[in-house]
């Protein structure tokens, strides 16, 4: 030592060379003086931190009201040595072991020194090691990445799933902050985040909500799930972090999402295509149909019968053409499942009777009986009120249009069957000829003609049943039919409440 | 007697509801896509307007467009004729704004019956 040093100028360059923060802090906790060591350990410039709170320039906020009692004990008791946590300007955590003295002189205002040692390494390397003999074995057993890091943010374990993850050597990541396995883009929003975490700690799902990114030694970066779960030791608190690398999920998830896309694209065309088909074949039958009906208005003029008759036939076959049409974009719109049933209360007595006015003249011009066999009390069923009527509807037209002496009945009941589930049964019987059992399987099937029926009579799409047993179906239901030849047919529509 | 507009692209549906309109004392004019019909509409003012929706130039959806924003027009019934049926084809025609929906094949036997009953107070029969 240059023996010409007065004791004064050893005292300044201690203080100044020690390797220790060293602060004068006011009652209060505002910093009167700030040491090279200060600005080495936390990365303030004397002149930036000089008249500023200590708490606010270093203290993490979980730690703000431990630096007040701090101060008002050391006032009080003039010395005190704790433990504590600092956050440089740069963000980063440092342990730190704190020593205080009062300073109260004669004269002057009385102020605290300060001096606090960072003891981040020391205490993650003692951290590490207890760490290490308690949850080693069981950490290694885990298929996820773990890594538990203590209040500082600093690696004190990772097991062997992590380090490879990650890819790093084993022991590699001890004592590394965690900040080194997120992008450089999250490390800021990171340390806020640790923070609060340590304030309210509480276990977090994985992937909860959040698209997080890890990234490895080599710089790359993948994606990852992350569950955080709090670990509390006598000795301090730490976060243990599971890591699941889901790049393979991500993957799945793109691509699913992009077969999504197309399907509904390929919808989307074939919704088009259907209108399309539907205006096209329209526009012409409008023609047909239309000019078709001026001549048997007679508008141009009068009719020999034989022009009547044979416009009459015009007129029928471009109407049932129509019906065909109708019916195959029905068909077509059920099996691309572009049907929105509306489920809502119907009243099915009304229905019935509405159906069966419908069809009663056609009844009565051949001749044969209609009747409808309902319950007394209102009978209200949740379903679809569209769909309901157009199987009605087909059922009781089928059952006159092919029956030819006798007549039609419709009853509807609601039947209580086991599992106490309710249907609604509809049920239309004729007195017709009955369908051989044979042809009783393909009935449904579109275009299938059946029994012996004189070619006159057959006058329907030929899709009608198959079309309400696809609704009946839509429904949660579907359509039976009993028959026997030469004593008539029963077709039963049953349907469970929605 | 009331004078009619039909926009209409297809010559056949064109002449179809030309002949039925005629036919029950009505003066028709008609336009073969929606740019002319807007252009006769414009100039003609009649009393009611029926519009096919897919055509050329401008559809059924932009005369309807044109003909509501222009303050001598605005008030003019105007009627959709369309091919366009399927499921929830009526109910967007009318939450476009037009006053009436006639889907194709029309029925002729009831059509001008019912083209009378959409025309302004004083014009009809």
């Amino acid at each position: 030592m240059d023996t010409t040093m007065t004791a004064q100028d050893t005292a300044a360059l201690l203080a100044e060379e020690l390797p220790d923060a060293c602060m004068l802090l006011t009652l209060q906790g505002r910093v009167a003086h700030w040491s090279r060591g200060a600005e080495a350990a936390f990365g303030y410039a004397s002149d930036e931190a000089l008249g500023r709170e200590l708490t606010e320039l270093v203290v993490p906020p979980d730690r703000r009201a431990e630096q007040t009692q701090a101060l008002a004990d050391t006032a009080r008791a003039r010395s005190l040595t704790y433990e504590s946590v600092r956050r440089r300007k740069d963000g980063s955590m440092l342990c730190v072991d704190v020593t205080t003295r009062l300073l109260a002189r004669d004269s002057g205002v009385p102020m605290i020194l300060s001096s606090e040692k960072d003891v981040t390494d020391i205490k993650v390397q003692r951290d590490a090691k207890l760490m290490e003999a308690r949850f080693r074995d069981l950490l290694e057993s885990t298929p996820d990445g773990i890594v538990m890091a203590n209040p500082t943010g600093h690696i004190v374990i990772a097991n062997g799933q992590a380090e490879s993850l990650f890819g790093y050597e084993p022991g590699e990541l001890r004592g590394k902050s965690v900040d080194v396995l997120l992008p450089e883009r999250y490390r800021r929003a990171h340390v806020g985040h640790r923070s609060n975490y340590f304030q309210q700690p509480r276990k977090r799902a994985m992937g909860s909500g959040l698209d997080l990114a890890g990234v490895r030694k080599d710089g790359t970066e993948f994606p990852i799930e992350i569950s955080l779960s709090p670990l509390r030791t006598e000795e301090s608190a730490f976060v243990m972090s599971a890591i699941r690398d889901i790049s393979e999920r991500k993957r799945f998830e793109r691509a699913l999402q992009e077969k999504n896309v197309e399907l509904a694209a390929a919808n989307q065309a074939k919704d088009r295509f259907l209108a399309n088909m539907s205006h096209e074949l329209r526009t012409p039958l409008n023609a047909i149909i239309g000019f078709t009906g001026t001549l048997l208005m007679k508008l141009p003029g009068p009719l020999t019968p034989d022009q009547y008759k044979q416009l009459r036939t015009v007129q029928s076959s471009a109407r049932h053409l129509l019906a065909l049409i109708n019916d195959l974009l029905d068909v077509a719109k059920i099996e691309a499942g572009k049907v929105d049933l509306l489920p809502e209360p119907v009243e099915c007595q009304a229905l019935v009777e509405e159906v069966v006015a419908t069809v009663r003249l056609q009844a009565e011009a051949k001749g044969l009986t209609l009747d409808a066999r309902l319950p007394e009390t209102a009978l209200v069923w949740i379903t679809d009120r569209r769909a309901l009527r157009q199987i009605a509807l087909n059922l009781v037209g089928n059952a006159v249009k092919f029956t030819d002496q006798g007549g039609v009945t419709v009853a509807i009941a609601r039947e209580t069957r086991g599992e106490g589930s309710h249907w609604l049964c509809l049920a239309v019987h004729d007195t017709g000829s009955g369908i051989p059992l044979a042809d009783q399987s393909r009935l449904f099937a579109p275009f299938s003609r059946v029994g012996h029926l004189r070619p006159s009579a057959v006058e329907g799409t030929g899709l009608g049943l198959h079309l309400s047993q696809k609704l009946a179906q839509l429904l949660g239901g579907q359509i039976h039919l009993t028959s026997l030849e030469g004593q008539g047919s029963t077709f039963t529509l049953e349907v469970p409440e929605h | 007697m009331a004078r009619l507009l039909v926009i209409e692209d297809n010559d056949a549906n064109l002449e179809l509801a030309r002949y039925l309109l005629e036919h029950s004392g009505h003066q028709v004019l008609v336009a073969g896509d929606g740019v002319a019909g807007v252009e006769v509409a414009l100039r003609e003012r009649p009393d009611l307007v029926l519009c096919d929706l897919q055509m050329p130039r401008l559809d059924g959806y932009g005369v309807l467009a044109q003909l509501k924003l222009d303050p001598t027009c605005a008030s003019i019934p105007i009627v959709a004729v369309t091919a366009f049926s399927m499921a929830g084809d009526e109910q967007k025609v009318r939450q476009a704004g037009f006053d009436g929906y006639f889907s194709k094949p029309i029925e002729p036997e009831s059509f001008v019956a019912s083209i009378e009953a959409l025309l302004p107070a004083g014009r009809r029969g």
